[in-house]
């Protein structure tokens, strides 16, 4: 179980996150979404004792990441935005790298069976930077899973991936998931949300806004979205309650109304009035 | 907890390092320098030159070999150090996995140490083809390991607080260069003015370039050597404390 209380950090005059508090509970996929700057990776970098909190404090499985960050970093595993591995080293020695650096036992066999896992067991002793972004995704995913950890944090997991490889990616999540543990995501992938997450967590500026399930989200705002161009070029939406509400509202307009399900992005349009870019 | 996470921080670079040396250019810039000065100072201009009573060559072999082990123990930490903190983030794999910042700095200053005595030894093995070869005593090879660690610690602490890559070459320019000039390798430091004098004697390569020509312990070789050990010292515990403070 993940506890946030009043977590905050600022750079310089810039809060970065701003007095957050939430719980996830064990086994939980739980999403945190939001546009660039929003917070997200402030959190994940807080929660994984990368960055040190000005205010508040997290505790996971009771641990706090400051004071016991010896054993948050032994339950934690992380895919980081931005790719760490070692370009120059082959797959296998990344792996073997890190085996050795959270001590795990029977680290050959745990590295094929990793690899076997994200579908790079033929190209074990190829070195990473010859890989294709999704591969080198995968490797990170690997990685982060070699240790057993209970908690897993994905930042922006499927950030440049095909859909054909982010599926794959959604596949092992939700494998990960069926394993009993906690997974965090970051995204600001809609489609990611709601397709892996339990419970979402929308952030703006810092600030958590909402926090459900994508269906109760969904549900708070209207289920359906009347989306048609005025006079000026301009796309105009209308959350509707209903169905019935929506063809009375799309009743009428010029050519082009399209009528749909609502989804995050609506949710977080209708309490920010930005888009999720 | 203790430090035996640092195996794997070590292997790390020793597996980067072995690749690095399947490239011969990397052999050759790890050599050039020090081979550029040997001909250029011992055969060319040191011909004609008598130092102690000994011939130029005798003066500077040993002087260049502490050179050596001081840039490719240095520049090779400090440098991957900031390029993988600040651009690959590799470095942050070490921050977050459950060892202690004492086993990272160990890794990282045995890797240096490797470097500069690898380099050392291609210039050690390169001045036996010179009219004059260093003479090695437990001494040479001491003042040779603590040299390596002491600026492999340096190596790290410059890794730690630069702002960009760029900053460790500024490092580089204006206090590994003027040291590697001023500090007795080329030509012993009283020969340099009075007030400069009290400057260069507390720079550490001054006492590496003492004692390392020491053939037998003195005052003012164990004078130079409690120097070196504080300053390996003192190095060596405020690298730990970066990486202990790491915080983004």
């Amino acid at each position: 179980m993940i506890e946030i209380v009043g977590l905050t950090k600022s750079y310089g005059a810039i809060t970065a996150v701003n007095n957050l508090s939430l719980e996830i509970n064990r086994g939980e996929v739980f999403g945190l979404l939001g546009p660039n700057g929003a917070g997200k990776t402030t959190t994940i970098k807080m929660l994984t004792t990368l960055s040190k909190p000005d205010r508040g404090t997290c505790r996971i499985d009771g641990f706090d990441v400051v004071k016991n960050s010896y054993e948050i970093k032994k339950r934690i595993g992380i895919v980081p935005q931005e790719n760490n591995l070692d370009r120059e080293l082959t797959a296998y020695e990344n792996l073997l790298i890190y085996a050795m650096l959270h001590q795990v036992a029977d680290l050959e066999q745990k590295i094929a069976v990793s690899l076997l896992m994200v579908g790079l067991s033929d190209r074990k002793d190829s070195v990473a930077s010859g890989f294709s972004g999704g591969m080198q995704r995968r490797l990170l995913l690997a990685r982060a899973l070699l240790h057993e950890p209970s908690v897993l944090f994905l930042d922006e997991p499927s950030i440049g991936l095909d859909p054909l490889i982010r599926r794959q990616m959604w596949d092992v999540i939700r494998k990960t998931k069926i394993e009993g543990r906690t997974v965090v995501i970051t995204t600001h992938y809609i489609e990611e949300a709601e397709t892996l997450c339990d419970r979402v967590g929308i952030l703006s500026k810092g600030k958590l806004i909402v926090l459900d399930s994508p269906q109760a989200l969904k549900a708070s705002v209207g289920e359906y979205v009347v989306e048609h161009i005025n006079a000026e070029g301009k796309l105009i939406q209308h959350i509707c309650r209903n169905r019935e509400e929506a063809h009375v509202i799309a009743r009428g307009r010029d050519n082009g109304v399209t009528i749909r399900k609502t989804n995050l992005e609506d949710v977080f349009i209708k309490l920010t009035g930005e888009r999720i870019e | 907890m203790m430090t035996e996470g640092w195996y794997p921080v070590f292997l790390r670079e020793m597996l980067l390092f072995r690749r690095k040396l399947l490239k011969l250019s990397y052999l050759f810039s790890a050599m050039i320098v020090p081979i550029i000065y040997l001909v250029t100072f011992g055969l060319g201009l040191g011909r004609t030159v008598q130092l102690h009573g000994t011939d130029y060559l005798s003066y500077l072999i040993p002087g260049l070999v502490v050179m050596s082990s001081m840039n490719n123990s240095y520049t090779w930490v400090a440098s991957a150090l900031s390029l993988n903190r600040l651009y690959f983030k590799t470095f942050q794999v070490f921050v977050q996995a459950p060892i202690s910042p004492s086993s990272i700095m160990i890794g990282e200053v045995l890797a240096g140490m490797v470097k500069g005595l690898f380099a050392s030894l291609l210039l050690i093995v390169t001045s036996f083809l010179m009219p004059s070869s260093p003479a090695i005593n437990a001494i040479f090879v001491g003042t040779l390991f603590l040299n390596c660690f002491l600026f492999a610690s340096l190596g790290v602490i410059i890794g730690m607080t630069a702002k960009s890559h760029e900053d460790t070459s500024t490092y580089n320019n204006f206090f590994i260069l003027p040291m590697a000039f001023f500090s007795g390798t080329f030509f012993p430091v009283n020969r340099m003015p009075e007030l400069l004098r009290v400057v260069i004697n507390v720079l550490p390569l001054t006492h590496a370039n003492i004692l390392i020509r020491k053939t037998q312990m003195d005052v003012e070789g164990f004078v130079s050597f409690l120097i070196l050990l504080g300053y390996a010292a003192a190095f060596f515990w405020y690298g730990s404390r970066l990486i202990r403070n790491y915080n983004e």
